[in-house]
């Protein structure tokens, strides 16, 4: 058996190497991506937890306030603590690293956006106290000192300016011992002094060694938060008093403050990426279901080739099943090459994904890694466990059909005629009942905030117009014979002749090709519709003539504030009439981290335009809210919590939890993950006088807002660093997050579709060797090749134009599902349903034009042969 | 001049290191009109004749002049060319196109050829009710019978008005009542409309029918 496997499917195989390379790609590719995605969501949840670790060390327990952190007054009534254990008050917060050749430019910014700069995470410990949470290993500081005492540790610290950097970091930046890094937070750029190189262990490993260790008093002065620490590290002297000890402590702190295991910010950061990991997951499985159309393409082709010498076979004595077998063990081959390709494909995939992705994830979420992690068993596993079984299945018909075939028969090359099909009710009824299946699902909720009904929604659309493909050829081919014999001739009557005759076997590639275009048809209307949407929402909402921000990106974890000096600096210009400066803070809100925003409501109600959705007389109510216990909440905090206009929203304050009324619901879609928005007033009711993160300015009428931002930043001192968008550059920049954002999207989706138009020239490669009689018989009887090669090529292009219709509104029944229940159950935005009607015409073009292109190659076989002297 | 003139027509097929001469210096020639069998048992190269005489192949050596032009110098679309306008084919299985109906299997070179549908419509009934298979004109061929297949089969053959018909045992596949009433057909074609046939078959009854009758034995004339 094995020898005739070798002769029998090895040997073809490495024969026929252009159709065995192009079935062993897309496998590869399939699981590359998969794989890939898996790894790039894993880079940010794991990059973000791994760091968490780092910086946690041996911390059982942290001790935390409501958002804006604890007030250092609190620390003395908190001594008790030490009868669990040893404390450690935290400053922690991001900063960028200034790139030398960045000094000098007064702006530092591009219209376009913030310029790239490199995250480092800079620790705020009194060194005294925070030895035992932390392993904190000293290269050299210089002196020759063989071991660093904790004494001299204090030593290096006790400066406002001294800073310990990693090794790693001083060796990539070229920074020495004894020099200078500038690093800038929200919009104050600093120089410190390195005092010491930390060896790549503890801490020092967090975002590849982008860490920075300072004096807690050096740091609070750093992020601006004198008076404040963020949290308190609890070491526990006896750790397996965990549990206890938390429900020990709950009651004892003082309101606004809780006890939580530093692993629940991970988790937290998981929840709030979920939606958008889960989404690129679904959208990878689209590859590989492409990739195991091909199997089944080149398995058929496989088949179809070789039907005489399946048919001698059998006439010599083996069975069917071990005929089954021969054509299962060509997939497994295949797979198996396909998944070991994958693999490899797989981190270079990682990779570029990664840097498609890190942008979004660290603009609207958090700060992330810049590389997937390594690869484990289980990720081989995984690319083995679907690569091998699915593309047995996906061989597992034409290997079936193998194994029947007649051996009389097959040897005189009479049993190839297709059977010509009827329309049968089941055709119809059975793809009616699935599409049905998927309305009524469609309607269903989301199960723990998730779209599963969504998502099964969305397969069953796909199943039930894969289903359906056969009857709409059919009636396709009934109407369509007129047409392409009185408009295409001769080649259009044959190609239609054949087409018709070969439903059965096209079907399937057709079905494949259709999902493939119905998911970009589906996720262009999505995003076009989203995108409509956003700039709609742009346009009505960004009213400010000039926003000013941080020059440092705010992420979770990470916040960023505006000093007095740059806010002075806009209020001051005699062209600013008004200013609306606003607070984020990042809050717990049921386990999940939402926003809570503060703003001044009358001028935002004066000057600004926020959409509302609810109640009819938001405006008037949100009037009613200022200096009250009310909120403005955004429409996916609405939907995700099911919160309504006149609804109470708990939120913890410094004081405690306290109730707000939530006095109307505004559309927004900076965020999925949710905004609390309260008056300034009120917000420094609870919050205090806190430094805000971001200014909307407003400037006289007929002022060019561009130089009053460039008056503005020349205005500053090299000491800080703001970034100020015009209102035109803002919405500039909107779009390009959103573009980037997306930009994953249009990559996975590409992959498939190359996957896909190497399907259809498989399947019309297929379909010229099973009618090479008829094709040589044809050239007979007086067709030219050009003839031939045209046929061929409208058979193709009508596949694609067959696939683009079925593609097209299956596509557009997904986007109804992706936008009206999977973004809403995800990201709880609403989308305006919006037709990009120029770009479906496009791709409508581009794909028939492609799949003709696919066309070429079988074309070229086709018209290639000749009746054989035997034939 | 005649319509068909073969001179030491040669034919060597290779394969590896084995080579076949499958003709071996073949003469003769044929007239405008003629209806000539080529007899001979299995491998002695009729096949292969009637393939060089069709245009379907060229040959390895020899002159073989079809009209006045030598189908041993033509490349493959000027042989596509002379099969087109000058040729029509008859097969022992029939070989008409499946996925067309018999009308449209008819009305193929006609269209090939760049005639106009109408045209190829008007030749096609015309055809068809000469050899009898109008009421099948819009059945597929396995719909019907072997002898129905080849009589629309001679049809598609004559429906482009080709100055020679090649027939290659045409009723080696039926039985004996179709077989009787195809050759009839070819007989009474050639004999009203003047169509010149070149056929090839092992019955000696079938060959009786033709006016002249040429053996063939390991690739040359007896």
């Amino acid at each position: 058996m094995m020898r005739l496997f070798r002769q029998f499917i090895l040997r073809p195989l490495l024969r026929d190497r252009v159709r065995t390379a192009t079935t062993i790609v897309g496998v590869a590719l399939g699981i590359a991506v998969i794989i890939a995605i898996q790894l790039t969501n894993a880079s940010s949840v794991r990059g973000f937890e791994t760091a968490l670790e780092a910086v946690a060390g041996k911390t059982s327990i942290e001790i935390v306030g409501s958002g804006s952190g604890i007030d250092e007054t609190l620390l003395p009534s908190l001594g008790w603590l030490r009868e669990f254990g040893v404390v450690s008050p935290v400053v922690q917060g991001d900063a960028a690293l200034v790139e030398p050749d960045a000094v000098g430019q007064p702006d530092g910014t591009r219209e376009a956006g913030r310029p790239r700069t490199e995250a480092v995470r800079v620790l705020g410990v009194d060194i005294l106290r925070d030895q035992p949470f932390r392993e904190y290993r000293l290269l050299d500081v210089g002196a020759g000192e063989p071991e660093v005492t904790t004494q001299r540790f204090l030593q290096l610290l006790t400066n406002e300016r001294a800073v310990v950097i990693t090794e790693k970091l001083a060796r990539r930046r070229g920074l020495a011992l004894g020099g200078e890094i500038r690093l800038m937070i929200g919009d104050r750029v600093v120089s410190y002094t390195i005092r010491g190189l930390l060896k790549d262990e503890g801490p020092a490993r967090v975002l590849d060694g982008n860490f920075a260790l300072m004096d807690i008093a050096a740091a609070q002065l750093a992020f601006d938060r004198l008076g404040r620490i963020d949290r308190i590290d609890l070491l526990l002297r006896n750790p397996e008093d965990l549990q206890r000890t938390l429900v020990a402590l709950g009651p004892r702190l003082p309101a606004g403050i809780e006890a939580q295991r530093p692993a629940r910010r991970g988790a937290q950061v998981e929840t709030m990426l979920a939606a958008f990991q889960m989404n690129l997951t679904a959208l990878s499985w689209i590859a590989l279901v492409v990739g195991l159309f091909l199997v089944y393409n080149t398995v058929t082709i496989s088949v179809v080739a070789r039907r005489q010498e399946i048919g001698m076979l059998r006439a010599l004595g083996v069975t069917g099943p071990q005929v089954l077998a021969l054509f299962l063990g060509e997939a497994a081959a295949l797979a198996v090459a396909g998944t070991v390709l994958g693999l490899g494909l797989a981190r270079v995939l990682a990779d570029a994904a990664v840097a498609l992705t890190s942008a979004t994830v660290s603009t609207l979420y958090i700060a992330s890694v810049s590389a997937p992690p390594a690869m484990t068993w289980g990720h081989v596993a995984l690319a083995a466990g679907l690569g091998l079984p699915l593309s047995l299945l996906a061989a597992a018909v034409p290997a079936l059909e193998a194994s029947r075939v007649a051996p009389t028969a097959a040897m005189h090359g009479h049993d190839t005629l297709e059977m010509r099909v009827r329309l049968r009710p089941v055709m119809l009824v059975a793809p009616l009942v699935v599409i049905g299946a998927a309305a009524g699902l469609a309607r269903l909720g989301p199960v723990n905030g998730r779209p599963y009904f969504g998502y099964v929604s969305a397969f069953a659309i796909v199943i039930g117009a894969s289903l359906i493909v056969p009857a709409v050829m059919f009636g396709l081919s009934r109407a369509s014979r007129g047409f392409l014999r009185g408009r295409l001739g001769v080649e259009g009557l044959l190609a239609h002749a054949n087409l018709s005759a070969a439903i059965p076997r096209i079907s399937i590639s057709v079905a494949a090709l259709a999902v493939s275009l119905s998911m970009m048809v589906a996720i262009a209307v999505m995003i076009g519709s989203f995108r409509d949407t956003v700039v709609y929402w742009v346009g009505q909402t960004v009213r400010a003539d000039l926003f000013v921000g941080p020059g440092v990106r705010p992420t979770v974890g990470s916040e960023q504030t505006l000093s007095s000096e740059v806010i002075e600096a806009v209020t001051r210009h005699p062209d600013v009439v008004a200013v609306d400066s606003f607070r984020n803070l990042d809050l717990v809100y049921n386990g999940n981290l939402v926003v809570l925003g503060a703003g001044h409501f009358d001028v935002a109600l004066s000057r600004g335009a926020l959409l509302f959705k609810s109640p009819s007389n938001a405006r008037a109510a949100m009037r009613a809210a200022i200096g009250q216990d009310a909120v403005i909440i955004s429409e996916p905090f609405a939907n995700k919590y099911g919160k309504h206009d006149g609804d109470v929203v708990g939120i913890s304050t410094p004081n405690g939890p306290r109730e707000f009324r939530v006095a109307a619901v505004y559309y927004d879609y900076s965020s999925d993950r949710g905004v609390i928005v309260m008056d300034f007033s009120t917000f420094s009711r609870y919050y205090g006088a806190l430094p805000p993160t971001g200014i909307a300015a407003y400037i006289k009428d007929g002022v060019d807002p561009e130089r009053v931002r460039s008056q503005i930043l020349a205005g500053l001192d090299e000491g800080h660093r703001a970034f100020i968008y015009t209102n035109r550059a803002l919405r500039t920049e909107v779009l390009r997050i959103f573009d980037s954002t997306f930009a994953i999207t249009y990559a996975l989706e590409l992959i498939a579709i190359v996957v896909a138009m190497l399907g259809v020239a498989g399947t019309l490669l297929t379909l010229v060797l099973e009618r090479r009689r008829e094709l040589s018989l044809l050239r007979l009887t007086g067709a030219d090749r050009r003839q031939v090669t045209r046929m061929v090529m409208i058979e193709a292009a009508m596949i694609g134009a067959v696939s683009q219709g079925v593609g097209l509104t299956m596509g557009l029944a997904l986007s109804m599902v992706l936008i009206y229940v999977i973004n809403v159950q995800s990201f709880g935005w609403t989308i305006q349903f919006h037709l990009p009607t120029a770009f479906l015409v496009q791709s409508t073009i581009v794909v028939i034009a492609a799949t003709a292109v696919a066309g070429v190659y079988p074309a070229r076989r086709a018209a290639q042969l000749i009746l054989s002297q035997d034939e | 001049m005649p319509l068909l003139a073969a001179s030491n027509l040669q034919k060597t097929y290779v394969s590896g290191d084995a080579r076949v001469a499958a003709l071996a210096g073949v003469s003769f020639s044929l007239d405008a009109g003629d209806f000539v069998a080529l007899m001979g048992p299995s491998g002695c190269g009729k096949s292969t004749l009637l393939h060089l005489c069709g245009a379907m192949d060229r040959p390895t050596a020899g002159q073989l002049l079809l009209d006045g032009r030598n189908l041993a110098a033509l490349g493959d679309d000027e042989l596509t060319h002379v099969r087109r306008e000058q040729v029509g084919f008859v097969f022992q299985f029939f070989n008409l196109l499946p996925t067309l109906t018999i009308a449209d299997n008819i009305a193929l070179p006609c269209l090939l050829a760049g005639v106009t549908p109408q045209e190829a419509d008007r030749r096609t009934r015309e055809l068809a009710g000469r050899v009898g298979i109008t009421p099948r004109l819009d059945h597929y061929p396995q719909q019907v019978s072997g002898g129905e297949m080849q009589r629309a089969a001679i049809a598609r053959a004559l429906a482009h008005q080709p100055a020679l018909v090649v027939a290659d045992e045409p009723t080696g596949n039926l039985d004996s009542d179709n077989g009787a009433r195809v050759l009839a057909l070819l007989v009474e074609l050639n004999r009203e409309m003047g169509i010149t046939i070149l056929l090839a078959t092992h019955s000696a009854d079938v060959a009786a029918a033709a006016k002249r009758v040429l053996r063939m034995k390991d690739g040359m004339f007896e």
